[in-house]
């Protein structure tokens, strides 16, 4: 029987994390049958202020692409954090993301969210789950998410791998956005997004994870590259899709260069000299 | 060989629509909106009204009166984050709340020259989310440190540095060569011209019953996208009366003849506004039909530094010439749209141009330009109600005046805009 978890808030992430570190991941070889719902969700102007500045979004009556990602990643996280859940939540890596928008979404709009795990499977890695987050306006579905999270342990080389597109027409694309990103950029998307993971945070946390430096959220420089598109993009009735490559340290300076098809735009994040790829974004429609 | 150019004649400039987002309040639902993200939002709305996604227009023209150092290139940095092709020119025009009008002047121009066929003209304000600098004595103090060659040398700059230093600088609606507001320098004006408070009062209640009653049978349904959740402008007040302003205090000007309260002076506003013009043959090849013609335009400026003449007179000297260039007498006009800056600048501008010495000795008449028709004053309300975001004004004035004189079936309309700095802007749009 399903478990549903309602919130009529968003869930306290610092509360959930600071619970969740202790607890490592069931062996478990199925996901525990959890909901996490929440309904009339209303935007909150400021918080959304506050996200598209860091973000560099316009400020506009649309909600950008990745917003209802955010509402609804402290629900993932609800689920992630359940009692029985195979994956820890601490240390969980954000491998690939996909977005459909079905209808532009305004400020305005009443949204419920529903967001559950699906199709545990292994990765060449680890192991990989899915988290599904929908959201709806009056019971019609505007805007499904898919967060795919990796837990490193026994690889499984001969798992199936979802390789990002060739990256064939980025070959002629000589320049695009160059961002310099701050030691603090971790620090100032959790501050807007409450995803504080110790990763994000400073080097000193990220350390006891096995990273060198505080990384940037995927989450965040997916947002940028989104925001650099900007009229790019269609305002609705796409697909977007990223894949996670090398995490971003912080500081660090990276640089997005896009190829533009009729109904394709192809991106890839990496370092000023090509050499390391952090991100490869598409979108179509 | 190349073939001789001909000399091309001007042509007319057509206003094709207008597009605004609703005027908020300082401080108020667009605190957190920036002046780039108001001038996308207006400028978008356009573009979708009418159709201009991935189109390359001639150029686009804006500015703000507010604006913070970084926004030197507003308006170029507002197309890029639009849908028009992102090949599209634009710069970035200041005359103060003569801005949006004086940018529908130059795009018209440029079209009439034939320069360009089809442009933006537009303009944004945030009196929320104002530049805040570092003061005058930490920027010189912080610049010789700049300069500085030696430790030594930055040291005895930066020794420079008093506490005081570190108090923000904050903009101030103050004429800088006078010191004093424009609030207080319309009260001196005000008070030369005997301008009672009961008329100003009148004229805000009507202000505030045109725009409601234009919300009411929809006028601005074509005009106006609403913008985080506002759909109508948030300084109206329907319910207005001549009784409830009446129990305002003033707020400029001292003692008796102190007439000028915060109900009839305008509020501090954000908000955003564009037009489209372009060249008939644009026009019809886009399958768009002109609202109005922009036929003439006019500035002028007074020296209001010693009191010679009144900070926002400036209107007053340029509608006559514009008139004389024209073959106009100041009657022969539908509507006329005097921007209220303060109830007291419309009425004294009215009662200048009723004045046969002022006008015989200031504006070098020989006989005063006479009285105008109230009930085509301003029909669709003005500043006092909707608010004045300061360079995004001129571009509510515009497309709501060429919008009106299309309803009307044709006609001719009289914009009148003061600015500081002691400046004026008119223009006469013909339908």
């Amino acid at each position: 029987m399903t478990t549903t978890l309602s919130f009529d808030t968003a869930p306290d992430l610092r509360r959930i994390y600071a619970t969740g570190a202790l607890r490592r991941g069931s062996d478990s070889e199925t996901l525990p049958d959890v909901r996490a719902v929440r309904d009339g969700i209303r935007v909150d102007l400021d918080a959304l202020a506050a996200y598209v500045r860091v973000c560099r979004f316009p400020l506009s009556s649309t909600l950008p692409l990745t917003y209802p990602h955010l509402l609804a990643f402290p629900l993932q996280m609800a689920v992630m954090s359940h009692e029985g859940f195979p994956l820890p939540l601490l240390g969980a890596v954000h491998v690939t993301n996909a977005i459909t928008l079905l209808r532009p979404l305004l400020v305005t709009d009443e949204l419920a969210l529903t967001v559950w795990a699906q199709d545990l499977r292994p990765h060449r890695r680890g192991r990989q789950v899915d988290l599904v987050s929908e959201a709806r306006i009056e019971g019609e579905l505007v805007w499904r998410g898919v967060s795919t999270y990796l837990s490193r342990g026994a690889g499984h080389p001969e798992a199936q791998v979802s390789d990002p597109p060739g990256l064939e027409p980025l070959a002629d694309v000589p320049a695009g956005p160059v961002w310099r990103l701050a030691e603090g950029t971790g620090r100032s998307y959790a501050a807007v997004s409450g995803d504080w993971n110790p990763i994000h945070v400073h080097a000193l946390a990220a350390r006891p994870f096995g990273f060198p430096t505080a990384i940037a959220h995927g989450m965040y420089h997916y947002a940028r590259a989104l925001a650099a598109l900007g009229p790019r993009l269609p305002e609705a009735g796409l697909t977007s899709r990223v894949w996670f490559r090398k995490p971003v340290r912080l500081p660090s300076t990276v640089r997005l260069r896009s190829a533009f098809e009729p109904s394709r735009t192809l991106s890839r994040l990496e370092n000023l000299t090509g050499e390391v790829e952090h991100a490869v974004i598409e979108n179509t429609w | 060989m190349a073939s001789q150019p001909r000399p091309r004649a001007p042509r007319r400039a057509a206003v094709l629509g207008g597009n605004r987002i609703p005027f908020a309040r300082a401080n108020g639902p667009y605190a957190k909106a920036s002046n780039q993200d108001m001038l996308t939002a207006a400028v978008d709305g356009l573009v979708a009204r009418f159709g201009l996604a991935g189109e390359r227009l001639g150029e686009v023209v804006a500015g703000a009166v507010l604006k913070h150092s970084r926004d030197f290139n507003l308006t170029r940095e507002t197309v890029l984050g639009t849908r028009l092709d992102p090949r599209t020119p634009a710069y970035d025009v200041q005359q103060a709340c003569g801005t949006g009008l004086e940018a529908a002047i130059l795009v018209a121009n440029k079209i009439a020259l034939g320069q360009i066929d089809a442009g933006i003209a537009g303009g944004v304000d945030s009196a929320s989310d104002a530049p805040i600098a570092v003061s005058e004595g930490l920027r010189q103090t912080m610049l010789a440190a700049n300069r500085a060659k030696t430790p030594a040398q930055r040291a005895k700059a930066l020794a420079g540095l008093r506490p005081g230093h570190f108090v923000p600088s904050v903009p101030e609606n103050l004429e800088p060569r006078t010191g004093l507001s424009m609030g207080e320098h319309m009260a001196l004006t005000a008070a030369q011209w005997g301008v009672i408070r009961e008329a100003q009062d009148e004229l805000a209640a009507a202000s505030h019953r045109n725009l409601a009653s234009a919300w009411d049978r929809g006028f601005f349904d074509d005009l106006v996208t609403p913008y985080l959740g506002v759909t109508k402008d948030t300084n109206l007040r329907p319910d207005s009366t001549v009784e409830k302003l009446s129990t305002l205090k003033p707020v400029f000007g001292r003692g008796e003849g102190a007439t000028m309260t915060a109900g009839n002076s305008t509020p501090l506003t954000d908000g955003a506004s564009a037009v489209l013009l372009a060249s008939e043959e644009w026009a019809a090849e886009h399958r768009l039909t002109p609202l109005a013609w922009l036929v003439d335009a006019e500035t002028a400026a007074v020296d209001y530094v010693h009191g010679d003449e009144g900070l926002l007179m400036a209107p007053v000297y340029a509608v006559p010439r514009l008139l004389a260039r024209n073959g106009l007498t100041l009657q022969d006009f539908d509507l006329y749209e005097i921007h209220e800056a303060f109830a007291a600048t419309v009425l004294t501008t009215l009662k200048a141009w009723e004045d046969p010495d002022f006008c015989r000795e200031r504006l070098g008449l020989d006989a005063p330009l006479g009285a105008i028709d109230r009930a085509r004053l301003n029909v669709n309300g003005s500043s006092l109600a909707a608010g004045h975001p300061f360079a995004a004004t001129g571009g509510r004035i515009v497309a709501s005046l060429a919008k009106q004189l299309k309803d009307n079936g044709g006609g001719r309309g009289l914009i009148s805009i003061c600015a500081a700095g002691g400046q004026g802007v008119v223009a006469i749009l013909e339908a």
